[in-house]
């Protein structure tokens, strides 16, 4: 039997969850819309329209991580790893497309080589979906493998029933959260149908849509065309906010911070869309802004559905709303030449 | 209170090679007094002096910085303490605005025959550090002190 | 004005006097625009003019070869002035389509006054000094004092001086600088310490994604002090020491080119309110050297230039 939750009472049951988890919620405390540290009592973020602008990665890859400290000493180099804190975080309120992408992120992480740094943080987190009722104009996640109300990649999944959120249970981490939780009420039937209601409306709603089927073979056939990626590239400034702020981009830098004889390693964000990304000692294979944007579109729609079977977008819309100029991955993929070709 | 008396500011210098450091020269060997607290890098003019080069010595915790060059009228190139002059002037009026104390950024002219002066501006400007205190500015312990997005319990 | 842009701006491009024309065509959200980039004669039909231009093209011109056609508001006309200045770009090669600017409407103030998100606003209209929007099917009038970003609000020239052909009539500026110069005149309220903790603050939360300089016409420069790895000046990863200097040092290298257009503070994803950096720094160069950047394109930049006697007050 399922279980609801009065919307009232979502601060008493974060304030339970606080005592097991460090529990982070999407917040606007720092400035900017993202996961943060709940802070004992706003919930106001239940109302949001949309989105955190930062996305839930950054609770997995920080925007910069210390990797280890060094010290130089008689005997030589002396590591030092970097202090675990041990916390187990429960992310609450992260929507589908963004569970979604930390299950691309998994494939990157863990599948393809073991990242400790982030598995430590991944393997013990708990997700908590909240699905979306007021999908963006610049949401595309039902055309992604995804949808508002996807619980696939989280263990929880809450709907909007009005008063009260229909609690999904989906995996066993979930379910035994649930079970040690007191005060939460049993679903009715009639809950349950008004979650299914809110399912369906919230999935009519996203209205901006891209086909998936060929993409990955438009790309190949289209990547030498030199003229349609510079036509495409030529309003792009080179920023790195569409993947910085990508919820399934993951490349970082990595750099030392020096002071007299020791110093600290860390990794940051890093952007393919920076010209100086590729720079070597001899050469920059992609010192041309069109290399660099293909790179980013070809990379999430063709390259990694090449190793893993996927999409690396999620439909989350960021880089569309984020943009400074405006431009739209969906339009791009749409006028990709071995598509408008083949659509003919 | 004690431990304040017993701090020293440290003060970074950028001196042009044809004047100031002329005269700090002067002032060394006509055994004029100066505090301790100025470090000196010769510069081949007050031109040479980036804004950058100032705020990375406030970075690394200098407490203070001297930027000083030939009198107006008589740069061995001609316009170089010029350009240094409007260069230092937004950046010290910048800074002053970000919340950086005025004492921190400070110029003079000084010739290669103004020992005295020297020593003077330099005892004025040490004196105007201990005033004012050690530089905090870039303290790295309010880094990550705070709750900041998304990058908690990290660096 | 949209029908006689795009005339000439086919034919510029029919006739062979430009290569390219830069100017807005709709954008694919509701209420906004995007650059439009172009050697298409046909792509003039998506040529646009409305209370939502915001991009500043000029940052377009320096990687663009060839002759231009390019649409230009007031700020845009200053950035491309102070581009002429710098010798980036030739006069010759361009061919300004002026815009007289009534101001630009900022989404984010108008989220703040309805309190609903932008795509659940049905419209947007401007009437002369009054915006109304369309919400749930009611309408809300704000005065533009209201709804216009702060750097329209401050702007001194609505209509480009320097223009090869002028769409529609001139405008006079009429700044609301009380307004505009709210959040600059609130931080000198503080104390030193205070504004410097708040600065603190703010660029903790910079990701480093490089949008406000690259959105910039006055940030030209082939490589970024901030990339420079021998000497390395500032570390790549976002330590909010690092992001502010490369702020500061970005505000001193742009001193005199900067023409408050606004676009660093509008692209910033994580909301840095940086206008109250460029801003003040617009006004220190005008305070101290009597200076507005591209106003006039045979005047020598500001760097360039010096007066015997000038800003010597703090030099001992």
């Amino acid at each position: 039997m399922n279980k609801k939750v009065s919307k009232k009472d979502i601060a008493q049951l974060l304030k339970t969850w606080s005592q097991q988890f460090n529990v982070l919620a999407p917040s606007r405390d720092s400035g900017v819309a993202a996961m943060a540290e709940w802070d004992g009592k706003d919930t106001s973020f239940l109302d949001w329209y949309r989105n955190t602008v930062v996305p839930p990665k950054a609770s997995f890859l920080p925007p910069m991580e210390a990797m280890f400290r060094f010290r130089k000493d008689e005997e030589g180099y002396q590591i030092e790893p970097p202090a675990k804190n041990g916390q187990k975080q429960l992310l609450f309120g992260i929507r589908p497309c963004d569970a979604r992408a930390m299950a691309i992120l998994d494939m990157t992480f863990e599948d393809a080589y073991k990242d400790p740094y982030y598995l430590e943080k991944r393997k013990k987190a708990v997700l908590v979906g909240l699905g979306c009722t007021n999908p963006c104009e610049s949401c595309f996640c039902t055309s992604m493998g995804t949808s508002p109300t996807d619980p696939t990649n989280v263990d929880l999944m809450l709907i909007d029933i009005g008063d009260h959120f229909f609690i999904e249970e989906v995996t066993a981490k979930g379910k035994e959260l649930i079970a040690k939780t007191s005060g939460l009420k049993e679903a009715t039937k009639n809950d349950e149908a008004e979650a299914e209601k809110a399912r369906e409306t919230a999935y009519n709603k996203v209205s901006r849509k891209l086909d998936t089927e060929g993409i990955k073979d438009n790309l190949l056939e289209s990547f030498d065309d030199e003229d349609f990626w510079e036509k495409v590239a030529a309003k792009c400034i080179s920023c790195g906010i569409c993947t910085l702020l990508c919820p399934t981009c993951y490349c970082f830098d990595i750099n030392d911070e020096l002071v007299k004889g020791e110093g600290t390693r860390f990794r940051s964000w890093d952007s393919c869309g920076f010209s100086l990304y590729t720079k070597m000692p001899m050469e920059n294979p992609r010192q041309e802004k069109w290399r660099r944007v293909r790179q980013k579109v070809c990379h999430k729609y063709e390259f990694y559905p090449m190793a893993f079977d996927v999409i690396a977008c999620t439909g989350c819309g960021r880089c569309i709303r984020l943009c400074p100029v405006n431009w739209d991955i969906t339009q791009v993929i749409e006028s990709v030449p071995a598509r408008v070709k083949g659509a003919k | 209170m004690k431990q304040e008396s017993e701090w020293e500011p440290k003060l970074l210098g950028f001196l042009c090679r044809w004047c100031s450091y002329a005269g700090a020269d002067l002032a060394g060997t006509s055994r004029k007094k100066y505090p301790a607290n100025i470090r000196i890098i010769k510069v081949p003019c007050s031109g040479r002096v980036d804004s950058l080069f100032i705020l990375k010595a406030l970075r690394l915790g200098f407490d203070g910085v001297l930027v000083s060059g030939c009198h107006p009228g008589d740069c061995h190139y001609q316009t170089g303490n010029y350009r240094a002059r409007r260069r230092i002037a937004i950046t010290k009026r910048f800074l002053e605005y970000l919340g950086v104390e005025p004492q921190r950024l400070q110029a003079s002219w000084v010739s290669a025959s103004e020992g005295g002066k020297f020593s003077e501006v330099v005892t004025d400007v040490t004196q105007g550090l201990k005033e004012v205190g050690p530089n905090q500015l870039f303290e790295r312990k309010k880094n990550g002190a705070k709750a900041k997005a998304g990058s908690k319990g990290t660096a | 004005m949209e029908q006689k842009l795009r005339q000439e701006a086919k034919a510029l491009l029919e006739q062979g006097k430009v290569d390219w024309i830069i100017g807005f065509a709709p954008g694919s959200l509701k209420f906004t625009t995007t650059p439009l980039i172009t050697q298409d004669k046909d792509d003039a039909e998506q040529l646009v003019i409305n209370p939502f231009i915001t991009n500043n093209l000029a940052n377009f011109l320096t990687e663009i070869k060839g002759r231009v056609g390019i649409v230009a508001k007031g700020c845009e006309s200053r950035s491309i002035v102070s581009l002429i200045q710098d010798n980036k770009v030739a006069r010759e090669n361009l061919v300004i389509l002026a815009v007289p600017c009534p101001g630009i409407i900022d989404l984010a103030k108008i989220e703040r006054l309805v309190g609903k998100d932008r795509d659940e606003l049905d419209d947007i209209t401007r009437d002369g000094d009054r915006v109304s929007v369309k919400v749930d099917g009611k309408k809300k009038e704000f005065p533009i004092a209201q709804v216009l970003f702060d750097h329209c609000l401050a702007c001194e020239l609505p209509t480009p001086q320097e223009y090869d052909i002028i769409l529609g009539e001139p405008r006079l500026p009429a700044p609301e600088l009380k307004v505009s110069g709210q959040s600059i005149a609130s931080l000198k309220e503080m104390t030193p310490a205070e504004r410097w903790a708040s600065w603190e603050n703010e660029l903790s939360r910079c990701i480093r994604c490089y949008a406000c300089r690259n959105v910039c016409p006055a940030c030209f420069c082939q490589r970024c002090f901030v990339e420079e790895t021998e000497p390395q000046w500032t570390l790549p990863m976002p330590h909010w020491q690092d992001n502010l200097i490369f702020q500061i040092i970005r505000n001193i290298h742009v001193a005199g080119r900067c023409t408050d257009c606004g676009e660093c503070e509008r692209v910033c994803p994580v909301n840095i309110p940086l206008r109250s950096l460029t801003r003040e720094m617009y006004d220190i160069v005008g305070e101290l050297f009597q200076f507005k950047s591209g106003m006039d394109k045979d005047a020598l930049p500001l760097m360039v230039h010096y007066e015997q006697e000038e800003a010597e007050d703090f030099f001992r």
